[in-house]
């Protein structure tokens, strides 16, 4: 899941200080779960703004709010026209994913972003998430016993460990696990040790192309079903 | 200045405000289901007025029931799988004695032409009386004994139930306009239609005690329950000399044997043929009989009696419990050859009652002479006659009487009026234990129970026995309620985003994940505490019962009104508990004006509070918040954290803003008064100073 963190304050104010009108946007999925975009953070957001607005009386703003269920397909934006009817600018709470699909929606709006994506990540206690996958769109998790060594390990080396590790910490941080000792006691648990001897040829991120686009429906030519 | 045109309402609101309560299991269990969690609850908040309307406002004679009652609802209440019930009945008794219930006046119109007759001044005929004249009907009592009350004025002793209770009972129905005739012994139900009621409701009671069927009963110094509490209540004195036994274990037989003892006979013994696990009478009222010095002989029955000169010798067989009868009860067989002598002065035989002569109203009577009547339209055999309490049901208790008058009464509308008879009743019962899993996890508080007076002094008058609660004890035994049924709610499914914060922030772990996949909040688990509603992310949960929950914005902005209106500053908002003495007391005097410039927003427990809340209080004008909680009297070890929690995201903002993080404090009180005082010094004066320093701030920049 997208993880995503609020930006702060003074960076929302900032971004919205020439509009007059603004409307917060939130969405019910990924940025809901993490805390950053629900609806109870557009309303935290309208608070904060409304608060910073009446001790600081300099710039005059209107605010509204709204949260959809999710800000990257098109249909639920629809629902925003209404909202958005006659507003300066809109502060989306949503992944950058939500952002660039309401700003393609409302082309003459300007859309601001108001949290920062972060990665993707898993939540295993209340309020706290860490980081999995890198969407490098070649995964090997087969290879290294369910543990991805280009999120987990600080240095993404693909042959490891380093020379770094310490009692199983990595060398940056004490607190954080070295991936690649973790994928050793797996793989030892799984008895697919021999998979550790094995030589991994680095990866070549410089071929991916950007941006990358997946269609699974098949290319049917019209009239052509029978064929 | 403040321009916001905030439109959050993009669900139905009206939805968050409905009541989607389930009725819990103590009003279920009440035969007149009072709204008890609802007055257990404003008792704990210190709201003894509201308290006594909800109460009045499902019971006829809650006065009555404050003394008598034999509190099903505690039997039903779940505390019990905690610890112990919560003390349901005293808490109504203090809510009426410290809301004034004597005060209370009622009044009533006549609305309807039609008249309707009561025969019988008992429970069930006075709150038949007080409810159709309520509706607006005329209605006159029949009364055959020269005071009103039935089994409430000649059964029931006054050391359980004062009569001046009655007397201000009777006087409020006479003030409603009910015709009330004592007196007056009904003969032909023909002529009261004849003198123009338009029905009858028959409720003679149970006033016939039932005989014992031995050699010898008819003998002098041989009385039987019921005729000698009557005999007593109406101001008699029955010679019964020095040792009386009491044949029977219901309350009728504790309750003579009590005023036995009263009357001056010092050696009282019960005689009962089963064990005291089948005794009928009440628990509370067994264990005080005892401890005024009442003997009970168990598992034995008397066989003859004879007497000589002033001298009754009962003989006795021993019993053993045999086989379960119809009821469950072990019945008790006779041991052969058991036979042994007893001697005492008197006897009262207490075996049970029918009632009186019913068969000459002509209408069908039943097993023991109760009177037939069609369940559901409490009808008789006869038209436009009705019949309820004791008469219909044998004897049974007060508040069933009352329960029994009311639907009466409103089936006797049904009639008059020519409508349909059926019960109104839409609410769904909560069924369902608690879990082992949320027991361990709920704050064991032991029952406090009203206090007594001492075995000794009492046993020599007719004074109330148990004593009303002090404001602090009645405060805290309701702040041990549940809450059943009235917790959290995923009510807008579409919104859940299936985050588990609920799952993960819940102090009783009682969210789970269903074989769907998808969150349940279980209603019969859920303690009401409010923190999943405050930190779910997608605002899908709410109250069940929104009132406690959605009064926090409510109260901030009244509280906003009072100090704009006020020439004190700085403006000083706190949120504190409203719950318990901390509630009660403290926040009574801050509220007197004590501290001037300091505003109080109740809160049904602090854990309710979100940092929304605490913004808007400054962005409407003020220039501190404190939020006090109850401290170490929550239910909940971790409301604290919860705060904390949620006033480091409000100091983060506070900071972002450009306000001093000074600004909100949190008083970690333990309940202490003077501490509080203290602390709350300091705190205003800290906001004084920052309040100076930007007020001087703008001079400068102007």
């Amino acid at each position: 899941m997208i993880v995503a963190e609020r930006k702060p304050l003074d960076v929302i104010r900032q971004m919205i200080a020439p509009y007059a009108k603004v409307l917060i946007v939130g969405c019910g999925t990924c940025v809901t779960v993490c805390g950053a975009g629900g609806e109870r953070e557009v309303s935290f957001l309208h608070d904060e703004l409304r608060l910073a607005q009446a001790k600081n009386p300099d710039g005059m703003h209107t605010y509204s709010e709204y949260t959809i269920k999710r800000q990257c397909d098109p249909e639920f934006i629809d629902l925003l026209d209404a909202k958005a009817e006659d507003v300066d600018a809109i502060i989306s709470l949503a992944c950058g994913i939500g952002v660039q699909a309401v700003a393609d929606h409302f082309p003459d709006i300007p859309v601001l972003p108001g949290v920062n994506t972060t990665f993707n990540g898993v939540s295993s206690e209340y309020g706290v998430w860490d980081e999995r996958c890198a969407t490098c769109g070649d995964c090997r998790l087969d290879e290294t016993g369910g543990i991805c060594p280009i999120t987990r390990c600080t240095k993404g080396i693909l042959n490891g460990p380093c020379a770094g590790p310490k009692d199983g910490k990595c060398e940056v941080s004490k607190d954080m696990d070295c991936a690649w000792v973790l994928i050793y006691q797996r793989l030892e648990r799984l008895g697919q040790l021999d998979k550790m001897r094995r030589y991994y040829p680095a990866r070549n991120y410089q071929v991916v192309p950007r941006p990358r686009r997946i269609v699974v429906k098949s290319n049917v030519t019209a009239g052509a079903e029978n064929a | 200045m403040r321009t916001t045109d905030s439109d959050r309402k993009h669900y139905p609101r009206e939805s968050r405000l409905e009541d989607h309560s389930l009725m819990p299991p103590c009003q279920a269990a009440c035969p007149l289901h009072m709204d008890i969690r609802e007055y257990v609850d404003l008792v704990a908040q210190g709201k003894i007025m509201e308290a006594l309307a909800v109460i009045r406002s499902t019971n006829p004679f809650p006065s009555v029931c404050a003394y008598v009652c034999t509190h099903s609802c505690e039997d039903a209440c779940r505390r019990c799988l905690v610890d112990s019930a919560v003390s349901i009945k005293a808490i109504k008794r203090f809510a009426l004695e410290f809301g004034g219930d004597r005060m209370i006046q009622t009044e009533a119109k006549t609305t309807h032409a039609e008249k309707v007759a009561i025969v019988g001044s008992g429970p069930a005929g006075l709150a038949c009386a007080y409810y159709l004249r309520t509706m607006g009907y005329e209605v006159t009592v029949f009364e055959a004994h020269s005071e009103i009350g039935g089994m409430l004025r000649v059964g029931i002793p006054q050391y359980r139930l004062p009569r001046e209770v009655l007397d201000i009972e009777e006087q409020r129905l006479i003030q409603m306009g009910v015709e009330i005739r004592t007196n007056t012994r009904v003969v032909s139900l023909d002529l009261l239609f004849e003198m123009g009621y338009k029905a009858v409701f028959i409720t003679i009671g149970a006033h016939q005690s039932l005989r014992l069927g031995i050699e010898g009963e008819e003998s002098t110094g041989v009385i039987d329950g019921a005729t000698f509490l009557r005999e007593v209540n109406l101001g008699l004195k029955p010679a019964l000399g020095n040792s009386v036994a009491v044949v029977g274990g219901g309350n009728v037989a504790i309750d003579a044997a009590r005023t036995a003892l009263r009357l001056g006979s010092s050696d009282v013994t019960i005689l009962y043929r089963r064990t005291r696990a089948e005794m009928p009478a009440a628990d509370t009222e067994i264990e005080q009989a005892e401890e005024e010095g009442i003997k009970i002989e168990f598992l034995v029955a008397p066989i003859k009696v004879s007497r000589k000169s002033d001298q009754l010798t009962v003989t006795c067989i021993r019993m053993e419990l045999g086989e379960p009868d119809e009821k469950g009860r072990r019945r008790p067989v006779p041991i052969d050859g058991s036979e042994f002598d007893m001697n005492f002065n008197s006897l009262i035989t207490a075996i049970g009652q029918t009632p009186q002569n019913a068969a000459e109203f002509g209408v069908r009577t039943g097993r023991g002479s109760t009177i037939q009547v069609d369940p559901q339209t409490l009808i008789t055999n006869k038209v436009g006659v009705f019949a309820g309490g004791d008469a219909v049901t044998g004897p049974a208790t007060v508040v069933e009487a009352l329960a029994a008058g009311k639907r009466a009464a409103q089936r006797i509308d049904d009639y008059v009026r020519h409508r349909y008879p059926i019960d109104k009743n839409g609410t769904v019962i909560m069924d369902g234990g608690l879990s082992e899993h949320t027991i361990e996890k709920i704050r064991k508080i032991e029952r406090l129970e009203p206090p007594v007076t001492s075995s000794k002094t009492r046993a020599h008058d007719f004074k109330p026995v148990e004593q009303v609660y002090n404001w602090q004890a009645a405060v805290s035994e309701a702040r041990r309620c549940l809450r059943c049924g009235m917790g959290a709610e995923i009510l807008f499914q579409d919104k859940c985003a299936s985050c588990l914060t609920c799952l993960r922030v819940c102090p009783y772990d009682v969210p789970y994940v269903d074989e769907s996949g998808t969150i349940q909040i279980p209603a019969e688990q859920c303690q009401a505490c409010g923190i999943c509603i405050a930190e779910c992310p997608a605002k899908a949960i709410v109250m069940r019962k929104p009132s406690s929950y959605l009064h926090i914005n409510e109260e901030l902005e009244h509280a906003i009104k009072s100090f704009n209106k006020s020439e004190f500053k700085p403006s000083i908002i706190g949120f504190c508990c409203q719950y318990g003495l901390f509630g009660t007391g403290t926040l009574a005097n801050l509220w007197r004006g004590a501290r001037a410039g300091i505003w109080i927003v109740p809160v049904l427990c602090v854990a309710k509070i979100e940092p929304g809340h605490i913004l808007r209080a400054f962005e409407l004008g003020a220039e501190g918040v404190f939020i006090a909680g109850c401290g170490e009297q929550c239910a909940r070890e971790n409301t604290n954290m919860w705060i904390g929690q949620r006033s480091a995201k409000v100091r983060k903002a506070l900071y972002e803003i450009g306000l001093e993080q000074e600004r909100l404090a949190i008083l970690n009180t333990s309940g202490q008064n003077e501490d509080l005082t203290a602390i709350l010094d300091d705190f205003t004066e800290t906001i004084s100073r920052l309040f100076l320093a930007s007020v001087i701030m703008q001079e400068v920049k102007r």
